[in-house]
């Protein structure tokens, strides 16, 4: 059950990330863009967060169970790291746009087409 | 073999030049000559870790002492080696350019730093052994290009900049889904342990759909055919080097990436991957040299033309077999030299312009104006970058020819050549608009000093040597690189995975 839970989250952070990074508006775009890194978060959570029944690095598990993964920790803090980094770039440059073009419709900021 | 530290060397030589690059923000003379110091020092590791390589085999490094496949490692093996050893190179041309410059972008504190941590992420995701580690670097090379197109003298820049972060951070996102696959099913990061366990035969569901999904990214990234909208956008606007560097090395990593998907993780489904390849290839080059042939704008000219020349590369991976994965490996090693030369070159003669720019309108005949060297630096570039001989774009060429002849696709071989002449066509008539023409005085004022040759003059210079004194060395040095990353097993036990409990 749970797994279908996160299948249908995953699947509809895409959709909605997608269908913003399409807008016209630059912000929302740049939102859809947070939204899309958010999925793929939550893709790495679904996909071993769940298989061991105890956490990892402790001494007193019982043989032959398993203990779950300590890497996508690390895997998922760096993503958001990453993903933050670009995220904020992205925000920097709408914003300049927003300066220099008084606007932030993507119709409008298209002086490279010759 | 073992502990070697040049391997890392190579990748914190340019960190430490950025940040020592920072700490002398107020002056930017000095932060220049960081920039050029730290690129050869970088230049130096990584000439010892090739040499290391063709010498000794597989050079690795684990980080923090973590064996893998539990830590990350760093692995330079002959096709990183020869990779990385190539970006080094010509990122010092990048730094001579720069020292030299007179763009107003290049006096702001942050250029240097950036230039510096791109080549960190070029280095750094040829040289590591950790899928993972590969994705960190391949954005943090994205992030400061992006920087750095954004604050270019060019003002569209800007606008170039925002539409390469969000397509490419699609191609991130399908990266990081293929590489979350890929640990889905095979429960580990290291390139060499996904090798070892998709060797003995086993496919997991994900499998195939994670080389998807690594392939679509990488081709995002050397914008080949349906993914190749934001690239002569981009290329055109950047900073003269970061242009140059854009469009010779940056493009590199995506062939880098998919030349270890098809020879190291994903053997059995190689043939369908190159079928795809070879096609997608081909129409590159096909649109790449007409789009190029009608563009209006020196620089816009020469990135149509690296997207036609990523084709002949891809080509060349795609019909997979000895001969011409030697030519495809010696032709991104070639092309990478003559492109960044040539858009020196064009940044050269734009830099001559009163308002900067390289469009055909405003740079006809300014020849008249550049020291003659120039002219002739041009035609030698153009000449290279359509195969005549002696350069080394002909070697190029012709080691890719005989891998084509070798697979006896006769079709696509023709296209290749006519496509040869394409370039032949477009390159010698940028030079003649250029040099050859009488000025039209009203339309093209320029200014009675520019950028200094030295730059593409280096980078020209080592096109003729490696195409009249190193041709054979090269190509036995790449015959050597293919015939070890023909064998993923030298690969995977140069690792040395320990794959028991501690």
């Amino acid at each position: 059950m749970i797994e279908f839970m996160f299948a249908l989250a995953i699947g509809m952070l895409f959709g909605i990330g997608v269908f913003q990074l399409l807008r016209r508006d630059l912000i929302k775009a740049a939102i859809g863009f947070a939204i899309l890194f958010s999925a793929i978060n939550l893709f790495f959570v679904a996909v071993s967060a769940f298989d061991g029944e105890y956490a990892p690095y402790v001494s007193n598990v019982e043989a032959g169970r398993q203990t779950s993964d300590p890497l996508i920790q690390a895997l998922i803090l760096t993503a958001i790291v990453v993903s933050f980094g670009s995220f904020s770039l992205v925000l920097g440059l709408v914003n300049i746009i927003s300066l220099r073009y008084g606007t932030v419709d993507s119709n409008a900021v298209n002086n490279l087409k010759h | 073999m073992g502990e070697n530290i040049f391997v890392l060397g190579t990748l914190v030589a340019p960190l430490a030049g950025a940040v020592v690059a920072l700490l002398f923000a107020k002056n930017n003379h000095a932060q220049r000559l960081v920039g050029l110091i730290s690129s050869i020092v970088a230049w130096i590791f990584s000439t010892r870790v090739l040499l290391q390589v063709h010498q000794t085999g597989v050079q690795t490094y684990e980080l923090g002492s973590w064996s893998p496949p539990y830590g990350i490692v760093l692995v330079a093996d002959s096709l990183g080696g020869l990779f990385a050893f190539m970006v080094t190179t010509i990122m010092i041309g990048g730094m001579l350019y720069t020292l030299h410059s007179h763009d107003r972008c290049m006096t702001y504190p942050v250029f240097v730093p950036l230039f510096l941590l791109m080549e960190v992420g070029l280095v750094g995701a040829m040289l590591t052994g950790d899928l993972f580690t590969l994705f960190v670097f391949m954005e943090l090379m994205v992030l400061a290009s992006v920087s750095l197109t954004a604050i270019s003298d060019d003002q569209f820049g800007l606008e170039a900049a925002l539409k390469y972060i969000l397509i490419s951070s699609m191609g991130t996102l399908f990266l990081l889904l293929g590489i979350g696959a890929m640990y889905a099913a095979l429960g580990t990061l290291n390139m060499a342990d996904m090798a070892r366990i998709l060797l003995t035969g086993e496919r997991p569901f994900l499998a195939p759909a994670s080389a998807l999904m690594l392939l679509c990214a990488f081709l995002l990234k050397s914008a080949v055919f349906p993914f190749h909208f934001w690239q002569p956008d981009f290329h055109t606007t950047a900073p003269t080097p970061v242009s140059a560097m854009l469009s010779s090395i940056v493009v590199k990593v995506g062939v880098y990436g998919i030349i270890r998907l098809v020879t190291l993780l994903f053997i059995v489904e190689a043939p369908l991957l190159q079928r795809w390849l070879a096609l997608l290839g081909i129409i590159g080059v096909i649109f790449g040299s007409l789009g190029a042939l009608r563009t209006y704008n020196a620089k816009r000219m020469l990135a149509y033309s690296t997207f036609a020349q990523i084709g002949f590369i891809l080509v060349g991976i795609g019909w997979g077999n000895t001969l011409a994965m030697i030519g495809a490996i010696v032709y991104a090693f070639n092309h990478a030299f003559i492109k960044s030369s040539l858009l020196m070159l064009m940044g050269v003669v734009a830099s001559y312009t009163k308002v900067k720019t390289a469009n055909f309108a405003s740079i006809v005949g300014i020849g008249h104006k550049l020291p003659p060297l120039a002219g002739w630096l041009v035609l030698v570039g153009g000449l290279s970058l359509a195969g005549v001989p002696p350069l080394n774009g002909f070697i190029s060429k012709l080691a890719l020819i005989r891998g084509g002849v070798a697979q006896q696709d006769w079709v696509n071989l023709i296209l290749l050549v006519s496509a040869g002449i394409l370039t032949l066509i477009y390159m010698v008539r940028a030079w003649q608009q250029i040099f050859q023409r009488a000025p039209i005085l009203e339309t093209t004022p320029a200014k009675e000093t520019g950028d200094s040759l030295l730059a593409p003059m280096l980078l020209i210079s080592i096109c003729l040597i490696l195409g009249i004194v190193l041709a054979e060395p090269l190509l036995q040095l790449v015959t050597e690189t293919v015939r070890e990353i023909g064998d993923p097993n030298t690969y995977i036990s140069a690792v040395r995975l320990r794959l028991e409990g501690p």
